[in-house]
Order: structure tokens, then C-alpha cells, then sequence
């Protein structure tokens, strides 16, 4: 089922502004949407908007050509899963999932038929006659996933499902939702703060700040043309390298002239109409290289170098003082205490207008 | 403990326990801890031994006498059962006290629920204002309870004096329990509710699918707490009633001492026995819904 918002806007009570507003999106049939942002951002207010938990103050919500505004949760043909589970701590694991069948009034029989397949299909059948207390944190989040598979909804909210799971189950149950979701066809709505999350299972990415939507794309493009600084910012561990400065005769040169840069070619064109302004050029940290290939370099004092086994990310300052994250292959010796030549990789360099922070080579 | 005890023996001379041993001071402290605690003990139980005592004894005459040899009987039983009200105190007591509790269970849980999970105007006034009223004694309406229930009877005759204080047992009970309700339900993650209302539960489905069962313990203490309140109290039933067949129990049992020339303490004791084993059972029916900590596994982990 698609999902379309038109100008949506949220406003609560007792606030004076809006808490979200101008919210223009479609979310296709069988998209894995992921709604990502910083906390605060109001995406659970979106989800729950989707969700009819919140009100809608304005503008409209249709579900394909449905308009949904005022249709209470339980018709909205949806499930969803919460942060805290939220299983009903008074009804075995079975209970829980038969719920809102039982709600509906479904034939016994049926609700069986599909409690023992959810069950199946989330490998928790063992513990079926379990209260939730009884069982770990990874079995009480399948067995919210198992609640929600349950209904057969046409769209799957989710806010934050795995937030409360140890690393190494949260990366497993992430293959294991992608996985879920390709099995079941349906459209997800994810919602997270977790950028790692966000580019590692999503279709299609939200990016909410401030009550504003930043970006709207695949994963790729937010990592590799993003929108503004906001976004660079955001996504991308270790972070992206925001550098301010002026672009001059054709050359960009950092606030302190410590770092000078040649734009490609096609970049030149695009910097044209920037000439004497003020522009941020932004670099990930793994787009710098020490060959002195494409001319421009400069140097860099290592401060401090983390080790992650695959890479090593170097925190580095540069002559002004200013820090700069660089990474390298793991297997690449360097100590702290040394200063090392660096140059960039002209192409994979993202220019922002400093004064409104969108990105210029678009 | 058998088992614990064993475990100790084989392994004499380490020491187990995470306290710090205990010095000379502690020892002394300990010592008179359980001093005071078996002194209380004793002053709780001693009065209470001599009146099961007095209760089954036929030697027993008007006043209740230390020393009296012991004989047992079932005497002062038959006295209460032949020659007073008694099964029709019992009867009213009860009645008076199911309806009561009955009406605060009902009036709280909706109070409760209210309070905990919906912004409504003047909602922190309301619950400001009925947390002033409280320290008010009852007491001190019984002039105007009087007045009311006169109204109230005028118009619909059915309505007795003990209905009359079902109500001002129950006011009191309804407003102070709201608070200790709206407290446990808010402890509850008000995500249950959303999970309750997306799998099609309306707001009163929540409640008693939901929030209901996860509150049990507490509302099943509110419930024997507003049972137990008519048992104990004196004043109210015996200002409001009148007849001796409308008495409460514990009014009812008064009257067997409160006069030198019908004084029978003896019967009185027999009367206070009977009282405690509706309560007694209660209890013990009641013990496993109030053991707590149903909510924990819920939400998290």
C-alpha cells in the first residue's frame, strides 16, 4: 500500500509552534522506508501520526487513495512496533500474539493457523505458553514482530525496535528484518536515529530535522550527495570533514589559507557563480589520499589514532589548529606524533554555500 | 532452611554472608532490636490469646476474669446467636461492607484511569482539590450526612440510613484511592496503550483488558482496604444508625459492654472472634492476586 502525505503538520497542545509541518512524501508499495533524524525531530510524531496514535492537525494522509485523517488505529489496517515491545505482561507469548484477532473475532481456528506460522516463521514456537517476563529481550522482540506479522497489515510501523538490543543481536535482527520484510511484501516505516540502521536496511531514506524533511533518497545518495550540511553531517562514522572557507580565482582557500583546493572540472563550472563567496567544501574521511595525485596537499600533525582492525581512523590537526579525521586501511603504519603530507580526491568533494548550508555541486 | 543448614556445616569457617561481622556494639544493637520487636509482639498477641481464651470459656461470667479456671464451652456463642442481633449484624456489616467496596473498586477504577492517561481541563485542580477535602474528617459532615440522607429518604424512601453510609464509607475511600491508582497506572508504559488501541481495543477495552489486570494487586488491596473499613468503624455507624437490627458489628457488639446491666464480655469476645474470620478468609483468598511485580518484562529487559 502506498503512503501519501500532504502538507502534514503537527501541533500540540499547549505548544506555541509546530512540531512538524509541511510534510510532502510518498512512500511506495513495498518500500522499506526509514525514517531518520536526531531526537527531537519529531519522526515518532510522524509514526505516530501514520500510526493515528497522534492527531493530524493539518493537511492530509492517504493511504493509496484512502484518506485516513480521522480513521481510528484499528481500521487503519496497519501494526506496528514499539521501542519498549509493549507486550501485554499478563498474557502468555501466544495471548499476546492472538490479541488483535481475538479483538476482530476471527475463528478460533484461523487465529491458530496464524499464531503457529508467525511463530514458525520467527523461530519462537518453543516458548509460545511463556509470559514475557520469562524470556530475554531478543525472544520478547520477535515476539512484538510476531504480533504485528500476525495481523497481516498492509503498512509495518516500526519506532526504534532495536534500540533496546545488544550490539551484536541488533546487527543480526537488522539482516533479519530486511529479510522479514523481502518474505512478507508489505510496506515498512522505520523509524531511527541510528544511522547505521538507516543505511544498512532502508529503500528509502527520510531525513528529519527540525521538523523539516532534509533529504529524501536512497542510502547511496545520502552518503554521496548530500543535501546540505546537515546531512553530510549526519550520516557517515567517522563523520565527514566540514571545512569553511572562500572560493577565489577559480581555487577554494580555507579560512586560515592552511588548506588550498583545486576543483575538478565539472566542480569549476558548478563554483562558477560562487566566485568571492563564502563556501564549505566537505571531504569524508576516507576520500583523502597521500600520493600528492591530484596536486593540492597539505600537512597534518596525528594526534591521536583509533584502531578498528579493517581501518585506523586518524585524528589529525592541521597547522591552524583545526581537527581533521582522516582513515586509512588498517594494515597502513602510522604513529602518533608524526606529520604526514595528505592530499584530496578532487572528486569526491562536496561543496556547500555556507550561508544556507545546501550543496552546490548538485 | 534444612538445606541451607547442611551447606553451612561442610563449609565451617568461611565466611559467607555479604555484612560486615558483627562487634560487640552490633551485637548489643541486635539484642535490643529483638527485644523491642518481641516486647510489640507480645503486646499485640497476649490480649488477643485472652479473649480466644474467654471466648471458649463457660466459667466465664458478665466480666471477663483473669484468673478463672477454664471450662470449655461454646456457651457464649449460643448467647450471641439466641439472644442478640448477631447473624443480622453479621448480615448487615457485610452487606455494607461488599457494597462499599464494590462501589470504590468501580468509582476508582475509572477515577484512576482517568486521572493517569487523560490531560483534561482542571485536572491538576481536581486532584489538588480532593487531596484538601481529605483532611477534613467524615466526622465532621455527620450534621449535613443527617440532612442529606432526610432529602434523599423524603423523595425515595428506599434509600436507608445504611445506604446512607455505604455512601460515606465509600466517599472518602473513592478519593484517596484514586491517588494510590492513578500512581501504579502510571507506572505502567503508556505504550501498551497505543499497542492495546492499534490491535482494536476501545478506551474501556484497555482498561479491562489491559490496564486491569496488570493493576490487580493494587486494586485488590483498595478492594479489601474499603471491605475491612466498615468492620472498624464505630462512630459513624452509630450516630447514623438507629434501630438495633440496622447495627453494624461493630456497633452491635457495644451494646454487650456498654451497659453494666446487660454487660456480657465474655460474648463480646465471641462476637470480635466471629468478626475476624470473614477477613481472615478474605485474605488468604486474596494473597496470591497481591503479590506485586506483575508489570516487570513488559517493556524492556
Amino acid at each position: 500500500m502506498k503512503v501519501i502525505m500532504k502538507n502534514l503538520g503537527k501541533k500540540y497542545e499547549g505548544r506555541e509552534n509546530f512540531t512538524l509541518r509541511n510534510i510532502n512524501l510518498e512512500i511506495d508499495d513495498q518500500d522499506f522506508c526509514v525514517i531518520l533524524g536526531p531526537s527531537g525531530c519529531g519522526k515518532t510524531t510522524l509514526l505516530r501520526m501514520i500510526a493515528g496514535l497522534n492527531s493530524i492537525t493539518e493537511g492530509d494522509l492517504y493511504f493509496d487513495e484512502r484518506r485516513v485523517n480521522t480513521i481510528p488505529p484499528k481500521d487503519r489496517d496497519i501494526a506496528m512496533v514499539f521501542q519498549s515491545y509493549a507486550l501485554y505482561p499478563h498474557m502468555t507469548v501466544y495471548d499476546n500474539m492472538a490479541f488483535s484477532l481475538v479483538m476482530r473475532k476471527e475463528r478460533k481456528k484461523l487465529i491458530d493457523e496464524r499464531v503457529k506460522e508467525a511463530a514458525n516463521l520467527l523461530q519462537i514456537e518453543d516458548y509460545l505458553h511463556a509470559k514475557p517476563a520469562d524470556i530475554s529481550g531478543g525472544q520478547r522482540q520477535r515476539v512484538a514482530l510476531g504480533r504485528a506479522i500476525v495481523r497481516n497489515p498492509k503498512v509495518f510501523l516500526m519506532d526504534e525496535p532495536l534500540s533496546n538490543l545488544d550490539a551484536k543481536l541488533r546487527e543480526h535482527m537488522r539482516v533479519e528484518l530486511v529479510r522479514l520484510h523481502k518474505n512478507l511484501g508489505t510496506t515498512s516505516i522505520y523509524v531511527t536515529h541510528d544511522q547505521t540502521e538507516a543505511m544498512t536496511m532502508a529503500t528509502k531514506i527520510i531525513l528529519l530535522d527540525d521538523g523539516k524533511i532534509q533529504q529524501v533518497g536512497i542510502p547511496e545518495e545520502f552518503y554521496n550527495k548530500p543535501a546540505n550540511i546537515f546531512v553530510a553531517n549526519f550520516i557517515g562514522s567517522p563523520s565527514i570533514n566540514i571545512i569553511k572557507g572562500k572560493f577565489r580565482e577559480g581555487k577554494f582557500i580555507s579560512e586560515t589559507d592552511t588548506i588550498t583546493l583545486t576543483p575538478s572540472q565539472e566542480d569549476a563550472q558548478l563554483l562558477k557563480a560562487y566566485e568571492d563567496k563564502e563556501i564549505s567544501i566537505g571531504i569524508r574521511p576516507e576520500r583523502f589520499e597521500s600520493g600528492g595525485e591530484f596536486g593540492d596537499t597539505f600537512e597534518a600533525t596525528i594526534d591521536v589514532i583509533e584502531m578498528l582492525g579493517k581501518e585506523k581512523t586518524l585524528f589529525a590537526t592541521l597547522k591552524d589548529g583545526s581537527d581533521l579525521l582522516i582513515s586509512t586501511p588498517g594494515h597502513f603504519e602510522y604513529k602518533e606524533g608524526e606529520t604526514h603530507t595528505f592530499g584530496f580526491d578532487i572528486n569526491a568533494i562536496h561543496y556547500f554555500d555556507s550561508e544556507t548550508g545546501e550543496r552546490i555541486n548538485k | 532452611m534444612v538445606f541451607f543448614g547442611g551447606k553451612k556445616k561442610k563449609r565451617k569457617g568461611l565466611y559467607l554472608s555479604d555484612k560486615p561481622p558483627l562487634t560487640i556494639p552490633g551485637i548489643i544493637g541486635l539484642i535490643m532490636s529483638y527485644t523491642v520487636l518481641f516486647a510489640w509482639v507480645i503486646a499485640i498477641v497476649w490480649p488477643l490469646f485472652q479473649m480466644v481464651v474467654a471466648a471458649f470459656n463457660g466459667r466465664q461470667q458478665q466480666n471477663i476474669m483473669g484468673n478463672a479456671n477454664f471450662e470449655f464451652s461454646l456457651r457464649h456463642f449460643e448467647f450471641l446467636y439466641n439472644e442478640t442481633y448477631y447473624m443480622l449484624w453479621v448480615r448487615n456489616t457485610l452487606f455494607i461492607a461488599i457494597s462499599t467496596a464494590l462501589l470504590t473498586l468501580i468509582m476508582v477504577s475509572f477515577t484512576g484511569y482517568a486521572y493517569s492517561r487523560y490531560r483534561f481541563k482542571g485536572r491538576k485542580a481536581s486532584l489538588m482539590a480532593i487531596m484538601l477535602i481529605q483532611t477534613i474528617p467524615t466526622f465532621a459532615g455527620i450534621t449535613a450526612f443527617f440532612t442529606m440522607h432526610s432529602i434523599v429518604s423524603s423523595i425515595i424512601p428506599a434509600f436507608s440510613r445504611q445506604m446512607m453510609l455505604i455512601l460515606i464509607y465509600a466517599g472518602p475511600a473513592i478519593a484517596s484511592n484514586t491517588f494510590i491508582l492513578k500512581g501504579y497506572i502510571d507506572s505502567v508504559s503508556t505504550e501498551l496503550d497505543d499497542a492495546a488501541k492499534i490491535d482494536g481495543c476501545s478506551n474501556f477495552d484497555i482498561y479491562r483488558l489491559i490496564i486491569m489486570p496488570i493493576a490487580r494487586p493494587m486494586l485488590t488491596i483498595i478492594a479489601l482496604w474499603s471491605f475491612i473499613g466498615p468492620f472498624m468503624d464505630y462512630l459513624l455507624a452509630k450516630v447514623l444508625l438507629t434501630s438495633p437490627s440496622t447495627y453494624t458489628l461493630a456497633v452491635g457488639l457495644f451494646t454487650l459492654i456498654s451497659d453494666f446491666r446487660t454487660m456480657n464480655q465474655p460474648a463480646f469476645a465471641a462476637g470480635g472472634l466471629l468478626t475476624a474470620i470473614p477477613i481472615v478468609i478474605l485474605f488468604i483468598v486474596l494473597q496470591k492476586q497481591l503479590v506485586s511485580g506483575l508489570t516487570s518484562g513488559s517493556v524492556k529487559g
